[in-house]
C-alpha cells in the first residue's frame, strides 16, 4: 500500500488530483480511494486531500498522518506549513517549485522532486491551477503509475467535471510536467514553529462564551483579531500602483475586498501581507494605474 | 449632503485577514457597510459565507459585538436584542442582521416576515449572491433562471434552474415597512446613500445588496464589480427604493442584451439561444413591472 497526501489551496483542485490519481491506479488494476479533508476552507486557504492505493482491498478509513508521498500544489505552502510532517523517511516530497530539489529544505532529508508547475499551468491551461501538472510530476518521480494512466485518469475525472476539452489540456499539462520534473534529495533540519492555540479553561472563558478583544500568548482573539491571519501568500499575481498615473479616485480603496489598500500622505498603499491578488483594483482603476504582475 | 467615497473613515471595522475567496462581493459589502454603520453597531449572522469567512473562533474580523444566530431566525434575534438594548436605555445602537439570500429568501423568511410585520426597529441586510455558497453552491429561491448550481445541474433534460429569481424586495414592500431598497456593491454612491439612510431611520429597514460570488458564478475574480454593473445595465437587477409608501427607481437600466451579462459567467455557459430568449423576456417583464409599481405610487 502507498499513501499520498496532497497539500493545496481551495480552488486548486487538490481533491480532483487525488481522485485522478486513484483513478489512474485503479486503471492499472489496483484498489484505490481518494478523499478530502473537510473544513470551512474557501478558495485560497490551505487544504488537504488524500489518496490510498493498494493491490488488495483497502479497509483503512482514516486521514493520512504518515504518508509515503506528499504532493504540494502551491509553491508558497512549503514555507508556511510543515508539508513533510509524518512523511516516511523512505518517502518522497513532490513539490511545485522553481528550485532544484537540492535547494529545498524540509524537516528531514528525503527524496524530493520539483517542477515549476505554476509556469506550466499558466502556459498550457492559462490559469495557475496546478493539480493536473503535479500528477505528471508524481508519475515521473515515483514510477508507481504510468503517465498514460495519469492522462486517462485526468480525462475520466476532469472530463466528467469540467468537460473533455479542458480535460485534454490538463492531460497535456501533466505530460509536460512529466518531461520537466527534476529528482534529487532535499536538505533536512528545517524547524517549524508549532502554531500556538488559545485554549482557555472554562474559568477563563468570559460569561456566555462571548470573547472580548484580548491579547493572549497565542496572539489576538475576539473582535478584530483576524488581522492575525495573513492572507498575502494566497496571491499569484501582485498589483502594483503607478503613483504617476494614479488620480486618487479611491475606487480601488473602496472595492478592495480585503480592505488592504490604505490612504497615506504619500498616496495609496497596498498591504501585501494581506492582498490576495484578486485583481479587482486593477480592473476598476479608471486611470489604468494598477498593473498585475507575477 | 450625501455620503461620498472620500468621506468614509479609513478604519475598517471588518478587518483584513478574513478568509473570503479572492474577489468576494460579500466581503466588499461587509467592509463598506461597517464603514458606514460605525462602532455603535451590533451584528447578527445566520449561517452563511460571511459568518464563516468573517470569523473562526476565537478569531474574528468584526470589531463590533457579533453573534452567530440560527439560520431561521436572524430577524427575530436582532429584534429581541434591539428591544433589550432599548430597555437598557441604549436606544442609539444600530442592530443589523446580515443574512445571505438563502437565509433570506428561503430559510429565514418567516422570521423576517414576522419582524417586518411588527415593524421591529432593526436593519436587515440581505447580501445576494444568488445561491447557497457556503455549503458549495446549491440553488436558492434567489438563484436566477438558467443558472447552473450543484442542485440545478446541466443535463440533457434540464439545464440550470427552471424558475425565475424570487423577488424578495417585492415581498418586503408588501409588508409596508418604512424602508425597502435594492443596491449593489458596484454602485458606490447609490449604496452609500442607502446604507446611510437605513442607519438613520427608525422601524424595519430592508436592504438587498447584489454581491457577486466569483467562485459560485464561475467568474474571473477580478470581474466581481464589473459583473455587478452589467447586471444593472441589462435589467437583471434593478436599483430602487421604497420609502414611506413611495417607490423610486434609482437607475434606469440601459437594457443592454442579457447575453452581455451572461457571457463572462461559467454558471450560464450552457444556455441555449432559446433559454436566453426566455430570460430576456423575463427581464423585460420584471423591469416593466418595477416601473409600473414605481409610477403607481407617485
Ligand atoms: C437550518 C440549517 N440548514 C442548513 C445549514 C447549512 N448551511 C450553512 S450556510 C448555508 C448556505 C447559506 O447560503 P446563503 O444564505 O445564501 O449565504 P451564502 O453562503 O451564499 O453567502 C447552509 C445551507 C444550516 N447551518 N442550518
Ligand atoms: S488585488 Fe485584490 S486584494 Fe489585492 S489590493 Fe487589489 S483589490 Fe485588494
Ligand atoms: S463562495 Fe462566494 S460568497 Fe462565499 S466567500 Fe467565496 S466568493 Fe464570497
Ligand atoms: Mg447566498
Amino acid at each position: 500500500m502507498y499513501e499520498v497526501r496532497f497539500h493545496g489551496r481551495g480552488g486548486q483542485g487538490a481533491v480532483m488530483a487525488a481522485q485522478s490519481l486513484a483513478d489512474a491506479a485503479f486503471i492499472e488494476g489496483n484498489y484505490a480511494v481518494a478523499f478530502p479533508y473537510f473544513g470551512a476552507e474557501r478558495r485560497g486557504a490551505p487544504v488537504l486531500a488524500f489518496a490510498r492505493v493498494d493491490a488488495n482491498k483497502i479497509y483503512r478509513k482514516t486521514q493520512i498522518y504518515k504518508p509515503d508521498y506528499v504532493i504540494v500544489l502551491d509553491d508558497k505552502l512549503i514555507d508556511l506549513i510543515n508539508v513533510a510532517e509524518g512523511l516516511s523517511k523512505d518517502g518522497m516530497a513532490i513539490l511545485n517549485s522553481t528550485k532544484k530539489p537540492e535547494e529545498i529544505q524540509l524537516e528531514n532529508e528525503v527524496r524530493t522532486a520539483t517542477v515549476d508547475a505554476t509556469t506550466i499551468a499558466l502556459d498550457v491551461l492559462g490559469v495557475p491551477i496546478t493539480n493536473s501538472v503535479m500528477l505528471g510530476a508524481f508519475a515521473k518521480a515515483t514510477g508507481l503509475v504510468k503517465i498514460e494512466s495519469i492522462e486517462k485518469g485526468i480525462m475520466d475525472i476532469f472530463g466528467a467535471r469540467i468537460g473533455e476539452r479542458i480535460a485534454k489540456k490538463n492531460a497535456k499539462a501533466a505530460r509536460t510536467a512529466y518531461e520537466r520534473t527534476a529528482i534529487g534529495t532535499c536538505k533536512g533540519g528545517r524547524i517549524f514553529k508549532k502554531e500556538k492555540k488559545w485554549l482557555p479553561t472554562y474559568k477563563e472563558l468570559p460569561l456566555g462564551l462571548a470573547t472580548r478583544a484580548m491579547k493572549t500568548d497565542a496572539g489576538l482573539v475576539g473582535p478584530g483579531s483576524f488581522v492575525e491571519n495573513k492572507t498575502g501568500s494566497w496571491r499569484t499575481f501582485k498589483p502594483i500602483i503607478d503613483k504617476e498615473k494614479c488620480i486618487e479616485c479611491l475606487f480601488c480603496w473602496f472595492y478592495c475586498p480585503e480592505g488592504c489598500i490604505s490612504r497615506t500622505s504619500n498616496g495609496l498603499k497596498i498591504d501585501y501581507d494581506y492582498c490576495k491578488g484578486c485583481g479587482i483594483c486593477a480592473n476598476e482603476c479608471p486611470a489604468n494605474a494598477i498593473e498585475m504582475v507575477r | 449632503m450625501s455620503l461620498k467615497i472620500k468621506d468614509l473613515p479609513e478604519e475598517n471595522l471588518f478587518t483584513k485577514g478574513h478568509t473570503a475567496c479572492p474577489g468576494c462581493g460579500g466581503a466588499i459589502m461587509a467592509k463598506i457597510a461597517m464603514k458606514v454603520f460605525g462602532k455603535n453597531t451590533c451584528a447578527y449572522f445566520p449561517a452563511n459565507c460571511l459568518l464563516v469567512f468573517g470569523g473562526t473562533y476565537p478569531l474574528n474580523a468584526f470589531k463590533v459585538p457579533y453573534l452567530h444566530v440560527l439560520f431561521e431566525n436572524s430577524a427575530v434575534c436582532a429584534a429581541g436584542i434591539k428591544r433589550a438594548l432599548n430597555k437598557l436605555g441604549k436606544e442609539d445602537v444600530n442592530v443589523v442582521a446580515f443574512a445571505g439570500d438563502g437565509g433570506t429568501a428561503d430559510i429565514g423568511i418567516q422570521a423576517l416576515s414576522g419582524a417586518a410585520e411588527r415593524n421591529e426597529d432593526i436593519i436587515y441586510i440581505c447580501y445576494d449572491n444568488e445561491a447557497y455558497m457556503n455549503t458549495g453552491i446549491q440553488r436558492s429561491g434567489s438563484t436566477p433562471f438558467g443558472a447552473w448550481t450543484t442542485t440545478t445541474p446541466v443535463g440533457s433534460k434540464i439545464a440550470g434552474k427552471e424558475r425565475f429569481k424570487k423577488d424578495v424586495p417585492r415581498i418586503m414592500i408588501a409588508h409596508d415597512v418604512p424602508y425597502v431598497a435594492t443596491a449593489s456593491i458596484s454602485y458606490p454612491l447609490d449604496l452609500l446613500k442607502k446604507l446611510e439612510k437605513v442607519k438613520n431611520m427608525k422601524g424595519f429597514r430592508y436592504l438587498q445588496i447584489f454581491a457577486p460570488c466569483p467562485t459560485g458564478w464561475r467568474l474571473d475574480p477580478s470581474k466581481t464589480v464589473e459583473i455587478g454593473k452589467l447586471a444593472v445595465e441589462s435589467g437583471m437587477w434593478t436599483l430602487y427604493e421604497f420609502e414611506n409608501g413611495k417607490m423610486t427607481i434609482n437607475k434606469k437600466p440601459k437594457m443592454i442584451p442579457v447575453r452581455e451579462y451572461l457571457k463572462p459567467q461559467g454558471r450560464f455557459r450552457h444556455l441555449t439561444d432559446e433559454q436566453i430568449d426566455i430570460l430576456q423576456e423575463l427581464v423585460k417583464k420584471k423591469w416593466e413591472r418595477d416601473l409600473a409599481m414605481a409610477e403607481s405610487t407617485h
